[in-house]
Protein backbone atom coordinates (compact mmCIF):
# COMPACT_ATOMS: atom_id res chain seq x y z
CA UNK A 1 0.00 0.00 0.00
CA UNK A 2 2.35 2.39 1.38
CA UNK A 3 4.55 1.51 -1.81
CA UNK A 4 2.11 2.20 -4.48
CA UNK A 5 1.31 5.68 -2.63
CA UNK A 6 4.92 6.04 -3.08
CA UNK A 7 5.10 5.00 -6.46
CA UNK A 8 2.04 7.14 -7.55
CA UNK A 9 3.73 10.26 -5.74
CA UNK A 10 7.06 9.87 -7.76
CA UNK A 11 5.01 9.36 -11.20
CA UNK A 12 3.68 12.40 -10.12
CA UNK A 13 6.62 14.19 -8.90
CA UNK A 14 7.87 13.04 -12.74
CA UNK A 15 5.00 14.00 -15.04
CA UNK A 16 4.97 17.83 -13.38
CA UNK A 17 7.63 19.83 -15.34
CA UNK A 18 5.96 17.76 -18.57
CA UNK A 19 2.71 19.37 -17.80
CA UNK A 20 5.18 22.49 -17.35
CA UNK A 21 5.93 22.32 -20.93
CA UNK A 22 2.43 22.19 -22.07
CA UNK A 23 1.39 25.16 -20.15
CA UNK A 24 4.50 27.72 -21.17
CA UNK A 25 2.99 26.59 -25.01
CA UNK A 26 1.05 29.81 -25.42
CA UNK A 27 3.48 32.04 -24.02
CA UNK A 28 4.71 35.61 -24.99
CA UNK A 29 7.60 34.13 -26.97
CA UNK A 30 11.10 36.03 -28.74
CA UNK A 31 13.34 33.94 -30.67
CA UNK A 32 16.76 34.29 -30.28
CA UNK A 33 19.53 32.83 -33.05
CA UNK A 34 22.80 31.95 -31.55
CA UNK A 35 25.66 31.50 -34.70
CA UNK A 36 28.90 30.41 -33.26
CA UNK A 37 28.72 33.03 -30.94
CA UNK A 38 26.83 36.06 -32.57
CA UNK A 39 23.44 36.25 -31.17
CA UNK A 40 20.60 37.58 -33.43
CA UNK A 41 19.49 39.97 -32.49
CA UNK A 42 21.52 41.07 -29.91
CA UNK A 43 19.41 43.17 -27.73
CA UNK A 44 15.94 41.56 -26.98
CA UNK A 45 12.99 44.52 -25.88
CA UNK A 46 10.86 42.53 -23.36
CA UNK A 47 7.63 43.80 -21.74
CA UNK A 48 8.25 44.53 -18.22
CA UNK A 49 6.10 42.86 -15.61
CA UNK A 50 5.33 39.79 -17.84
CA UNK A 51 6.30 36.47 -18.25
CA UNK A 52 7.85 35.55 -21.19
CA UNK A 53 9.87 32.89 -23.28
CA UNK A 54 12.76 32.96 -25.37
CA UNK A 55 13.46 30.04 -28.09
CA UNK A 56 16.98 29.65 -28.91
CA UNK A 57 18.32 28.16 -32.27
CA UNK A 58 21.55 27.21 -32.80
CA UNK A 59 21.88 28.28 -36.18
CA UNK A 60 25.58 28.01 -36.26
CA UNK A 61 28.40 24.69 -36.77
CA UNK A 62 29.40 24.92 -33.01
CA UNK A 63 27.67 23.65 -29.81
CA UNK A 64 26.44 26.97 -27.75
CA UNK A 65 25.90 27.51 -24.18
CA UNK A 66 23.47 30.30 -23.79
CA UNK A 67 23.93 31.74 -20.45
CA UNK A 68 22.29 34.73 -17.63
CA UNK A 69 23.67 35.20 -14.30
CA UNK A 70 21.27 37.74 -14.04
CA UNK A 71 18.30 35.74 -15.59
CA UNK A 72 19.69 32.63 -13.52
CA UNK A 73 19.51 30.17 -16.79
CA UNK A 74 21.74 28.41 -18.56
CA UNK A 75 21.30 26.05 -21.86
CA UNK A 76 23.81 24.26 -23.80
CA UNK A 77 22.44 23.55 -27.34
CA UNK A 78 24.00 21.37 -30.08
CA UNK A 79 24.58 22.80 -33.67
CA UNK A 80 20.74 22.67 -35.34
CA UNK A 81 19.68 22.12 -31.48
CA UNK A 82 17.00 24.25 -30.49
CA UNK A 83 15.11 24.88 -27.11
CA UNK A 84 13.60 27.18 -24.93
CA UNK A 85 13.81 29.15 -21.31
CA UNK A 86 11.08 30.38 -19.55
CA UNK A 87 11.66 33.90 -17.50
CA UNK A 88 9.59 34.73 -15.07
CA UNK A 89 8.47 38.63 -14.91
CA UNK A 90 11.02 40.75 -14.78
CA UNK A 91 11.74 44.72 -13.44
CA UNK A 92 12.38 47.77 -16.36
CA UNK A 93 16.16 47.27 -17.24
CA UNK A 94 19.13 45.50 -18.85
CA UNK A 95 20.00 42.00 -18.63
CA UNK A 96 22.89 40.01 -19.71
CA UNK A 97 23.29 37.07 -21.37
CA UNK A 98 26.61 35.57 -23.27
CA UNK A 99 27.63 32.41 -25.08
CA UNK A 100 29.41 30.75 -22.34
CA UNK A 101 31.27 28.55 -25.73
CA UNK A 102 32.04 31.79 -27.31
CA UNK A 103 32.76 34.24 -24.58
CA UNK A 104 34.84 36.89 -26.37
CA UNK A 105 32.00 37.47 -29.31
CA UNK A 106 28.64 36.35 -28.27
CA UNK A 107 27.37 38.79 -26.04
CA UNK A 108 23.78 40.55 -26.12
CA UNK A 109 21.51 41.94 -23.53
CA UNK A 110 17.18 41.67 -22.97
CA UNK A 111 15.90 45.24 -22.45
CA UNK A 112 13.00 45.24 -20.28
CA UNK A 113 10.61 48.32 -20.55
CA UNK B 1 36.59 28.15 -35.65
CA UNK B 2 37.17 28.76 -32.05
CA UNK B 3 40.29 30.53 -31.24
CA UNK B 4 42.93 29.11 -28.85
CA UNK B 5 42.12 31.14 -26.28
CA UNK B 6 38.81 29.97 -26.35
CA UNK B 7 38.96 26.46 -26.52
CA UNK B 8 41.88 26.64 -23.43
CA UNK B 9 39.17 28.96 -21.31
CA UNK B 10 36.41 26.29 -22.27
CA UNK B 11 38.01 23.38 -21.31
CA UNK B 12 39.89 24.76 -18.05
CA UNK B 13 36.20 26.09 -17.11
CA UNK B 14 35.13 22.25 -17.64
CA UNK B 15 37.40 20.56 -16.32
CA UNK B 16 38.72 22.30 -13.24
CA UNK B 17 36.12 22.05 -10.64
CA UNK B 18 35.80 18.30 -11.18
CA UNK B 19 39.48 18.08 -10.36
CA UNK B 20 39.77 20.08 -7.66
CA UNK B 21 37.43 17.80 -5.84
CA UNK B 22 38.69 14.68 -7.48
CA UNK B 23 41.95 16.15 -6.76
CA UNK B 24 41.78 16.92 -3.29
CA UNK B 25 40.07 13.94 -2.06
CA UNK B 26 42.85 11.48 -3.48
CA UNK B 27 45.40 13.58 -1.83
CA UNK B 28 43.68 13.07 0.82
CA UNK B 29 42.79 9.46 0.95
CA UNK B 30 46.42 8.77 0.01
CA UNK B 31 47.73 10.40 2.82
CA UNK B 32 46.10 8.88 5.08
CA UNK B 33 46.71 5.25 6.04
CA UNK B 34 43.62 3.88 6.44
CA UNK B 35 42.22 6.31 3.59
CA UNK B 36 43.38 3.90 1.16
CA UNK B 37 40.55 1.77 0.33
CA UNK B 38 38.52 4.47 -0.01
CA UNK B 39 40.87 5.19 -3.47
CA UNK B 40 38.79 2.45 -5.28
CA UNK B 41 35.68 4.01 -4.23
CA UNK B 42 37.13 7.31 -5.72
CA UNK B 43 38.02 6.01 -8.89
CA UNK B 44 34.84 4.24 -9.21
CA UNK B 45 33.07 7.42 -8.76
CA UNK B 46 35.20 9.25 -11.86
CA UNK B 47 34.38 6.36 -13.99
CA UNK B 48 30.82 6.50 -13.14
CA UNK B 49 31.14 9.96 -13.56
CA UNK B 50 32.76 9.84 -16.89
CA UNK B 51 29.98 7.46 -18.51
CA UNK B 52 27.32 9.96 -16.65
CA UNK B 53 29.06 12.86 -18.89
CA UNK B 54 28.99 10.75 -22.07
CA UNK B 55 25.37 9.94 -21.34
CA UNK B 56 24.14 13.79 -20.60
CA UNK B 57 26.57 15.17 -23.01
CA UNK B 58 25.56 13.30 -25.66
CA UNK B 59 22.13 13.42 -24.91
CA UNK B 60 21.29 16.95 -24.46
CA UNK B 61 18.95 17.27 -27.68
CA UNK B 62 17.16 14.40 -26.28
CA UNK B 63 17.41 15.86 -22.89
CA UNK B 64 15.90 19.10 -24.48
CA UNK B 65 12.93 17.71 -26.07
CA UNK B 66 11.54 15.29 -23.34
CA UNK B 67 12.25 17.43 -19.89
CA UNK B 68 10.36 20.93 -19.93
CA UNK B 69 12.65 23.92 -19.07
CA UNK B 70 11.01 23.69 -15.54
CA UNK B 71 12.51 19.84 -15.45
CA UNK B 72 15.77 20.60 -16.63
CA UNK B 73 16.02 23.39 -14.16
CA UNK B 74 15.38 20.87 -11.09
CA UNK B 75 17.31 18.48 -12.60
CA UNK B 76 20.52 20.34 -12.75
CA UNK B 77 19.44 22.58 -9.11
CA UNK B 78 18.92 18.88 -7.63
CA UNK B 79 22.88 17.91 -8.88
CA UNK B 80 24.09 21.28 -7.80
CA UNK B 81 22.17 21.21 -4.27
CA UNK B 82 23.35 17.26 -3.21
CA UNK B 83 27.07 18.14 -4.76
CA UNK B 84 27.19 20.99 -1.96
CA UNK B 85 25.46 18.96 0.65
CA UNK B 86 28.24 16.01 -0.09
CA UNK B 87 31.32 18.67 -0.57
CA UNK B 88 30.34 19.48 3.13
CA UNK B 89 29.85 16.69 4.76
CA UNK B 90 33.11 15.63 3.23
CA UNK B 91 34.77 18.42 4.69
CA UNK B 92 33.72 17.52 8.23
CA UNK B 93 34.16 14.02 7.49
CA UNK B 94 37.86 15.00 6.83
CA UNK B 95 37.96 17.46 9.29
CA UNK B 96 36.98 14.82 11.94
CA UNK B 97 38.61 11.92 10.73
CA UNK B 98 42.10 13.66 11.16
CA UNK B 99 40.89 14.80 14.65
CA UNK B 100 40.41 11.16 15.14
CA UNK B 101 43.55 9.98 13.63
CA UNK B 102 45.58 12.47 16.37
CA UNK B 103 43.63 10.87 19.11
CA UNK B 104 43.90 7.36 18.05
CA UNK B 105 47.38 7.71 18.42
CA UNK B 106 47.42 9.09 21.77
CA UNK B 107 44.52 6.75 22.83
CA UNK B 108 44.98 3.59 20.84
CA UNK B 109 41.18 3.31 20.13
CA UNK B 110 40.13 0.48 18.07
CA UNK B 111 39.79 1.10 14.58
CA UNK B 112 36.59 -0.44 13.40
CA UNK B 113 35.09 2.61 15.39
CA UNK B 114 35.77 4.44 12.57
CA UNK B 115 33.07 5.84 10.23
CA UNK B 116 33.75 5.55 6.81
CA UNK B 117 31.92 7.75 4.43
CA UNK B 118 33.39 5.65 0.83
CA UNK B 119 29.49 6.52 -0.88
CA UNK B 120 30.20 9.75 -0.19
CA UNK B 121 33.38 9.98 -1.76
CA UNK B 122 32.21 7.89 -4.46
CA UNK B 123 29.13 10.00 -4.98
CA UNK B 124 30.66 13.22 -5.23
CA UNK B 125 33.49 12.31 -7.70
CA UNK B 126 30.98 11.12 -10.23
CA UNK B 127 28.28 14.03 -9.48
CA UNK B 128 31.08 16.42 -10.23
CA UNK B 129 32.40 14.49 -13.06
CA UNK B 130 28.72 14.13 -14.78
CA UNK B 131 27.78 17.84 -14.00
CA UNK B 132 31.17 19.26 -15.74
CA UNK B 133 32.12 16.55 -18.00
CA UNK B 134 28.63 16.83 -19.61
CA UNK B 135 29.47 20.47 -21.01
CA UNK B 136 32.83 19.32 -21.92
CA UNK B 137 31.42 16.25 -23.91
CA UNK B 138 28.94 18.28 -26.03
CA UNK B 139 31.69 21.23 -26.59
CA UNK B 140 33.95 18.56 -27.57
CA UNK B 141 31.56 16.41 -30.02
CA UNK B 142 30.42 19.61 -31.78
CA UNK B 143 33.66 20.11 -32.59
CA UNK B 144 33.71 16.71 -34.04
CA UNK B 145 30.62 16.66 -35.67
CA UNK B 146 31.49 20.10 -37.84
CA UNK B 147 32.86 19.83 -41.34
CA UNK B 148 35.81 18.21 -40.64
CA UNK B 149 34.75 15.72 -38.37
CA UNK B 150 37.59 13.85 -36.38
CA UNK B 151 39.90 15.53 -38.67
CA UNK B 152 39.21 19.22 -37.49
CA UNK B 153 42.15 20.14 -35.70
CA UNK B 154 40.03 21.91 -33.04
CA UNK B 155 39.02 18.84 -31.63
CA UNK B 156 42.43 17.58 -30.81
CA UNK B 157 43.13 20.50 -29.46
CA UNK B 158 40.47 20.57 -27.13
CA UNK B 159 40.82 17.23 -26.45
CA UNK B 160 44.23 17.71 -25.76
CA UNK B 161 44.18 20.50 -23.84
CA UNK B 162 41.25 19.77 -21.64
CA UNK B 163 43.40 16.05 -20.55
CA UNK B 164 46.17 18.29 -20.37
CA UNK B 165 44.48 20.68 -18.29
CA UNK B 166 42.72 17.89 -16.02
CA UNK B 167 46.03 15.87 -15.48
CA UNK B 168 47.54 19.57 -14.76
CA UNK B 169 45.43 20.51 -11.71
CA UNK B 170 45.14 16.93 -10.40
CA UNK B 171 49.09 16.72 -10.54
CA UNK B 172 49.84 19.84 -8.87
CA UNK B 173 47.46 18.89 -6.22
CA UNK B 174 49.20 15.73 -5.15
CA UNK B 175 52.54 17.75 -5.84
CA UNK B 176 50.92 20.44 -3.35
CA UNK B 177 49.85 17.53 -0.86
CA UNK B 178 53.56 16.76 -0.72
CA UNK B 179 55.78 20.13 -0.87
CA UNK B 180 53.35 22.36 1.62
CA UNK B 181 53.15 21.37 4.98
CA UNK B 182 50.09 18.97 5.04
CA UNK B 183 48.49 21.10 7.76
CA UNK B 184 48.31 23.82 5.56
CA UNK B 185 47.58 22.18 2.30
CA UNK B 186 44.38 20.86 4.39
CA UNK B 187 43.22 23.76 5.54
CA UNK B 188 43.58 25.64 2.27
CA UNK B 189 41.87 22.91 -0.18
CA UNK B 190 39.46 22.96 2.64
CA UNK B 191 38.48 26.41 2.08
CA UNK B 192 38.36 25.78 -1.67
CA UNK B 193 36.49 23.00 -1.34
CA UNK B 194 34.00 25.27 1.29
CA UNK B 195 33.54 28.35 -1.41
CA UNK B 196 32.87 25.84 -3.71
CA UNK B 197 30.16 24.18 -1.59
CA UNK B 198 29.07 27.50 -1.33
CA UNK B 199 29.37 28.55 -5.42
CA UNK B 200 26.71 25.48 -6.06
CA UNK B 201 24.19 25.86 -3.49
CA UNK B 202 24.20 29.71 -4.38
CA UNK B 203 23.77 28.01 -8.11
CA UNK B 204 20.78 25.70 -7.48
CA UNK B 205 19.01 28.41 -5.00
CA UNK B 206 19.16 30.36 -8.42
CA UNK B 207 17.86 28.42 -10.57
CA UNK B 208 14.82 27.41 -8.20
CA UNK B 209 13.98 30.80 -7.83
CA UNK B 210 14.39 30.99 -11.62
CA UNK B 211 11.51 28.57 -11.84
CA UNK B 212 9.68 30.61 -9.19
CA UNK B 213 10.28 27.21 -6.95
CA UNK B 214 11.98 29.52 -4.00
CA UNK B 215 10.83 33.58 -3.92
CA UNK B 216 13.82 36.21 -5.10
CA UNK B 217 12.32 38.29 -2.07
CA UNK B 218 14.33 41.29 -3.23
CA UNK B 219 15.42 40.77 -6.52
CA UNK B 220 18.38 43.35 -6.28
CA UNK B 221 19.73 44.21 -2.80
CA UNK B 222 23.06 45.90 -4.59
CA UNK B 223 24.75 46.14 -7.56
CA UNK B 224 28.15 45.85 -6.83
CA UNK B 225 29.25 45.26 -10.79
CA UNK B 226 31.12 48.55 -10.63
CA UNK B 227 33.44 46.54 -8.28
CA UNK B 228 33.48 43.09 -9.79
CA UNK B 229 30.97 42.16 -12.76
CA UNK B 230 30.09 38.64 -12.37
CA UNK B 231 29.34 38.91 -16.25
CA UNK B 232 33.30 39.73 -17.57
CA UNK B 233 35.21 36.22 -17.66
CA UNK B 234 37.56 37.34 -14.69
CA UNK B 235 33.97 37.90 -13.10
CA UNK B 236 31.99 34.89 -13.89
CA UNK B 237 35.15 32.90 -12.80
CA UNK B 238 34.91 34.43 -9.50
CA UNK B 239 31.56 33.95 -9.61
CA UNK B 240 31.38 29.88 -10.11
CA UNK B 241 34.00 29.04 -7.65
CA UNK B 242 32.62 31.49 -4.51
CA UNK B 243 29.29 31.96 -4.91
CA UNK B 244 29.63 35.68 -5.63
CA UNK B 245 26.99 37.39 -7.51
CA UNK B 246 27.11 41.59 -8.30
CA UNK B 247 23.44 41.61 -8.21
CA UNK B 248 22.41 39.54 -5.08
CA UNK B 249 18.71 38.57 -4.29
CA UNK B 250 17.52 38.82 -0.61
CA UNK B 251 17.28 35.01 -0.77
CA UNK B 252 20.93 34.66 -2.38
CA UNK B 253 22.33 36.98 0.14
CA UNK B 254 19.93 34.83 3.13
CA UNK B 255 21.33 31.38 1.66
CA UNK B 256 24.85 32.91 1.55
CA UNK B 257 24.60 33.84 5.86
CA UNK B 258 23.13 30.60 6.02
CA UNK B 259 25.44 28.33 4.51
CA UNK B 260 28.69 30.33 6.45
CA UNK B 261 26.48 30.67 9.66
CA UNK B 262 25.66 26.82 9.44
CA UNK B 263 29.87 26.03 8.97
CA UNK B 264 30.69 27.71 11.43
CA UNK B 265 28.33 26.63 13.70
CA UNK B 266 29.07 23.00 12.59
CA UNK B 267 32.71 23.67 13.34
CA UNK B 268 32.20 25.19 16.80
CA UNK B 269 32.55 21.57 18.62
CA UNK B 270 35.00 20.04 16.68
CA UNK B 271 37.10 23.04 18.29
CA UNK B 272 36.11 22.23 21.51
CA UNK B 273 36.80 18.65 20.59
CA UNK B 274 40.76 19.44 19.23
CA UNK B 275 41.00 21.32 22.81
CA UNK B 276 40.29 18.33 24.34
Amino acid sequence: MHKRLALAALACLLMAPLTGALAAQDLLTFRLECNNGVFKPQKLQVPAGKKFKIEIFNTGTEAIEFESLQLRKEKALNPGGHSFVVIFPLDAGEYKFFDDFHIQTGQGSIIAK
Amino acid sequence: MQNFSQILFVMWRETVEAMLVVGILHAWLSHNPDGKPGLKYLWLGVITGLGGAFLLGLGIDALNSVLSDEGQEYFQAALMLVAAGLIVQMVFWMRSHGQRLKRDLEQSLDHSTRQQNWWGVFSLAAIAITREGSEAVLFLSSLATGSNGFGSSSFWLALGLGVALAWGTFYLLQLGGKLISWRAFFKGTEIMLLLLGCALLINGVERLIGIQTLPALLSQVWDSSALLDDGTIFGGVVSSFTGYRARPSLMVLLVFCAYWGGVQWISRPARKQAAL
